[in-house]
């Protein structure tokens, strides 16, 4: 066993009906590596990512962490073997405070989630974590605003920090910029890459847009019609025809 | 076809199992048995079923859990009992309601009024307060001096049990008529209208934000005017009316009824949807005390006005002989006698309750279905439950649609309230016992499903009368010797039993949708 | 320390004013009366002992409605068969004081067991079904009960259609001769129950439960097993509902049936919607307003008073949505709003 290998699927399929959205991939992402997966509408990326998080099954083929077989593991357990996960939508709980939020996210791994008769407050290292991490995304003026009031861009920054608060070794994060203006993705895509490599996790990012992960991915793995089309470096990815012709087939501007 | 066995082989196992049961209860069961608790089955199904599916199509497009349902389905038997017995009070309501309702049809109107009108703020603020009360005292002073021939719940000769009795011996009633002794006619009929007109501005006034100006065209009086001579002739013609309808054949009377029944249920729907439940599709749980709130109201209405007591509504002559030919032995011989039985199989079958009644639920069955398949609207619908969101995307006035869809679920549930009136009676307590079934037939069948609703309703049917047959005449438990007799409270427990063992299996029913 | 004590009684001197008058409540009634504390105290006076009365049942129903707001309001589950939780309870006193003769330790410890066993019950179909199918299914539940308890094969024990009569009530708790001291234990029970749930609200657990109802993807896709949570709530939710059954079978002369009925859990889910979703104090105060409500309007109005609470249901719906003690929070009353929603209905 290759220990430089963290996640790994071996023949990953999963079918719709008569589509087959993911077919037979095969990915290998190296640990302490920032790992993106682009491609263009319909390429089965979503879908590829909802299999690595568990939140569907497959048809066929196995999801491998550190060597030992996630398949079949229930959604909630993912987090406990070190996988945390973000969404597109943008998903929190929007009638709690930013604090909750995060403090509900880096409370799942404590042990004393059963003693219903202590006050929350009381589990100190769980307190002091989400102050660290809510800090670490800027959020911490807002921090007693209910989650909702938050503009988009800073939920964003919390969905980031929910999912950073557990402290898992391998962040999924699942079109991290969506629907944020434009100036604002600089900036949290150098928080990403600043969690990644201070923290020295292993980041697995799904993005439709190109300009965002050229920049800062060590590897990017192209799809197209659920299977992998090309893998590399960026200046791979960015001379690859195929991917030129797939990306300009779904009418999609490469402006590298 | 292969692929499609697999998908739903838990329904198909379901239905399998359910088939098996039905076989084995046939079992011992004579044939006579057999046809007639069947049809008992059926009829119970279908009055569920128009329950039911009113009940589908609403949560289904709009999400709303329409708990007053079964109060609705009640208040359904009881204005087709009021119509088809006492035509005389029917034709006395029909002027002032009309008269209330004109002076809302006229809404396009008024804000080309409002514009008119030039007040300071303060008047702006007190005039539509000023112009409700108005209305209110009128209405007030009118209304207990408008002279409507009725029924005296004190007095158990002028009540509706005895009405009751006597329309269904065939002895006329002797009516009351009520005449203007109070009140005199023109001040009578000028004042509602004063009042509807006043009233229905003042409302408008209150919603400020209003400012369209409209395009004002005959669409804008058609309603008024119509509502208008509605109740004009209806007041001039009173007697010639109420002459008219006593002396009309009961089967005339009787559609009537139905149809009457089926409007209001459909305008009280539309009425409480547009004014009540619109407020709250942003939190369903408050439709949920809503709809508790205005169901027992519904209940105390009905006790305020039609009294406590039970009573059953007559049947219409068609299905009311008694001759020398009855019990028909084929249907050509019924329709000569009107008989109330027919031999069927050796049983004698009810034709209204057993004959009749699932006629009309298959009917109305094909005719939603054809509704939600062949029309626009229904096509809105049908997209609607699968996507509302995607609807409204689409620039479709969903609102516009939710009033029609409710509408049509409470105008189902009240035809269904006024037909079965005279085969189960009127009662306080018809609503809930129906709601109950009709939630269990859902439950089924698959909860937004249409085609479910029809299933499940006619499962739950089926399997409450063939425990009351076995309550009577005992069931034997294969391989011993017991008789089992099922207690009467075996009935709710069956269908409860099967609903939770339904769901446990398919969490969406037999027929729903799949998440 | 002073100081630490002092800002407690600072912070909470709303309830403990509110606690003050209810332990004072049925003296100061009877000195209206003219019944010196002794006398009261003696359980003799006329009036403070039909008070007293009043407050045991508005007592029992608030502990009922607390726990429905424990897993409606905090949890998000939406029960029908709550009324399930109440009688088990109060049946289950019933039958075993006056069946078998059991001693009242013995009795509340096996309704420890038949509340942690409803609660499994419960627990067995909510992986299975969800929202409103789950609310149909624990409907169902709790109607099979109500049809068990109702029928006549059992009706040695449960007294059938009347209901359960005829109950020996240890006599050093008794309703009729001890009725202060009822009414204090049920006090005391209430207090405790909701100091627990207080805290229940406020731990880890209960910090989830919350996020449960928010959003229960997303506190599965953070690691929890909402499963457990969600078990959790609805065993000390129905620990509390039939502890409040036990109070109901030893106050009340007979157990009707009724308890068990749909229209039982629909109480439940008023009160906790007039004093406030999930506020848990709002259930105490949607139960003292629902009965003394009830209670008024039967006296003054009679037969028609369920016209007039529904009207009151259908008011508070639309004008005060958030329920007492919600509104109290917000200091907003959306009186306004609710005209203008029930006007919007003149826009086309």
């Amino acid at each position: 066993m290759n220990h430089d290998i963290i996640v790994e699927t071996i023949n990953l399929s999963k079918q719709f009906g008569a589509l087959v959205a993911v077919d037979n991939v095969n990915i290998k992402v190296r640990r302490n590596s920032l790992h993106a997966i682009i491609g263009p509408n319909g390429a089965g990326k979503t879908t590829f990512f909802n299999l690595l998080s568990g939140n569907i099954e497959p048809t066929s083929g196995k999801v491998m962490f550190k060597g030992s077989d996630l398949t079949h593991q229930p959604v909630h357990r993912m987090i406990h073997h070190g996988i945390g996960r973000s969404f597109q939508i943008t998903n929190i709980f929007p009638n709690l405070t930013v604090f909750e939020n995060v403090r509900l996210a880096s409370q799942a791994l404590e042990k004393s989630n059963f003693k219903f008769w202590m006050n929350v407050s009381r589990l100190e290292k769980c307190e002091y974590r989400t102050w660290e991490v809510i800090e670490k995304v800027g959020l911490k003026e807002r921090a007693h605003a209910p989650a909702r009031t938050l503009p988009h861009g800073d939920q964003r920054k919390l969905e980031l920090g929910m999912i950073l608060a557990p402290d898992p070794e391998v962040l999924l994060l699942d079109e991290p910029t969506a629907g944020m203006a434009a100036e604002q993705v600089p900036e949290l895509l150098a928080l990403i890459q600043e969690i990644q490599k201070t923290g020295n996790k292993t980041v697995i990012l799904v993005e439709h847009n190109m300009n965002v992960v050229m920049s800062v991915s060590d590897i990017i793995t192209v799809m197209h019609l659920g299977k992998v089309l090309a893998e590399g470096t960026p200046a791979e990815i960015a001379a690859n025809r195929e991917v030129q012709t797939a990306y300009l087939g779904g009418l999609y501007e490469l402006n590298v | 076809m292969n692929a499609f066995f697999r998908k739903n082989l838990l329904s198909a196992a379901t239905l399998i199992v359910i088939l098996i049961f039905f076989i084995a209860a046939a079992q011992g069961m004579n044939s006579q048995d057999f046809v007639i608790t069947f049809l008992r089955g059926l009829s119970v199904g279908a009055v569920t079923f128009l329950v039911a599916s009113g009940f589908s199509l609403i949560f289904g497009l709009l999400d709303v859990l329409n708990l007053a349902h079964g109060t609705l389905f009640m208040i359904g038997a009881y204005i087709g009992w009021t119509v088809f017995v006492r035509p005389d009070t029917f034709a006395d309501l029909l002027t002032p309601f009309a008269l209330i309702l004109s002076g809302f049809a006229l809404r396009d109107m008024y804000p080309l009024l409002s514009a008119r009108v030039r007040l300071g703020l303060r008047m702006r603020r007190i005039l539509p307060w000023a112009l409700i009360i108005v209305s209110v005292l009128l209405l007030g002073l009118i209304l207990p001096r408008y002279p409507i021939a009725g029924w005296n719940l004190d007095n158990y000769a002028e009540s509706p049990v005895t009405y009751s009795f006597m329309a269904s011996q065939g002895t006329p009633l002797p009516p009351p008529t009520a005449t203007f002794d109070q009140i005199s006619p023109a001040l009578a009929i000028g004042g509602l209208l004063l009042a509807s007109l006043f009233g229905s501005f003042g409302l408008f006034l209150f919603d400020q934000s209003v400012q369209r100006s409209p395009r004002l065209s005959w669409r804008s009086y058609a309603g008024f005017v119509v509502l208008l001579l509605v109740g004009l002739i209806a007041f001039i013609f009173n007697s010639a009316l109420t002459a008219f309808l006593l002396g009309l054949n009961a089967n005339w009377l009787f559609f009537i009824a139905v149809i009457v029944a089926t409007l209001s249920g459909a305008g009280l729907g539309a009425l409480m949807e547009a004014t009540l439940i619109r407020p709250l599709y942003s939190r369903p749980i408050y439709q949920l005390m809503l709809t508790i709130g205005l169901s027992a109201i519904g209940v105390q209405i009905v006790q305020a006005v039609w009294g406590r007591p039970e009573f059953v509504m007559p049947k219409p002559t068609l299905f009311n002989g008694s001759g020398a030919s009855c019990p028909a032995t084929s249907f050509s011989s019924w329709w000569q006698g009107n008989c109330s039985t027919i031999l069927l199989l050796g049983g004698r079958v009810r034709t209204y309750n057993e004959i009749f009644i699932p006629l009309i639920g298959l009917l109305v069955l094909v005719a939603v279905w054809i509704l939600l398949q062949r029309t626009r609207l229904g096509m809105i619908i049908r997209a609607g439950v699968q996507d509302r969101e995607m609807v409204e995307a689409l620039g479709i006035n969903v609102r516009r649609v939710f009033t029609m869809v409710f509408a049509l679920g409470v105008g189902l549930a009240t035809l269904g309230g006024a037909l079965a009136a005279p085969s189960m009676g009127l009662s306080n307590a018809m609503g809930e016992s129906f709601l109950l079934n009709a939630l269990i037939a859902l439950a089924i069948g698959g909860l937004t499903s249409y085609p479910g609703a029809a299933l499940g309703s006619l499962l739950v049917g089926l399997i409450q009368q063939f425990i009351i047959k076995y309550g009577q005449i005992g069931i034997s438990i294969p391989f011993t010797s017991i008789v089992l007799k099922p207690t009467p409270p075996i009935v709710p427990a069956s269908t409860v039993l099967l609903m939770v063992i339904i769901l446990l299996i398919m969490p969406n029913g037999l027929l729903g949708k799949k998440e | 320390m002073q100081k630490k004590a002092f800002s407690f009684f600072h912070n909470n001197r709303a309830s403990l004013i509110v606690l003050f008058a209810l332990v004072l409540l049925p003296f100061i009634v009877g000195l209206f009366e003219g019944a010196s504390p002794i006398v009261v105290w003696e359980n003799q006076g006329g009036i403070s002992k039909f008070v007293e009365g009043l407050g045991i049942e508005i007592f029992i129903l608030a502990l009922y409605a607390l726990s429905y707001d424990l897993i409606f309001g905090v949890t998000g589950l939406l029960s029908f068969g709550h009324a399930m939780f109440f009688a088990v309870g109060a049946y289950l006193t019933g039958i075993a004081l006056k069946s078998f003769a059991l001693s009242l330790p013995a009795v509340i410890g096996l309704v420890f067991l038949a509340a942690i066993l409803q609660a499994l019950l419960f627990g067995l179909v909510l992986p299975r079904v969800k929202g409103i199918t789950f609310a149909l299914v624990t409907l169902g539940m709790a109607s099979m009960f109500h049809i068990i308890v109702t029928s006549s094969e059992l009706g040695n024990y449960t007294g059938a259609d009347v209901g359960l009569q005829g109950v020996m009530v240890p006599s050093f708790i008794n309703p009729a001769n001890e009725r202060l001291r009822f009414y204090f234990v049920a006090l005391v029970v209430l207090i405790l129950i909701y100091l627990l749930y207080q805290r229940f609200v406020n731990s880890p657990t209960g910090r989830v439960c919350v996020a449960i109802r928010e959003n229960e993807g997303r506190a599965k896709m953070l690691g929890y097993n909402t499963f457990a949570f969600k078990l959790a709530a609805l065993m000390l939710s129905s620990f509390a509902a039939a502890l409040a059954g036990v109070l109901h079978a030893l106050y009340q002369p007979i157990v009707s049936p009724n308890v068990a009925d749909l229209s039982f859990t629909v109480t439940a889910l008023l009160i906790v919607l007039i004093g406030g979703v999930g506020t848990l104090s709002g259930a105490l105060i949607g139960a003292f307003v629902y009965r003394l409500l009830d209670f008024g309007l039967r006296r003054y109005i009679g037969e028609n008073a369920s016209f007039i609470t529904g009207t009151i249901y259908v008011a508070f719906v639309l004008f005060i949505p958030y329920g007492m003690v919600g509104t109290w929070r917000l200091k907003s009353f959306r009186v306004a709003q609710g005209w203008r929603r029930l006007l919007a209905a003149f826009k086309t």
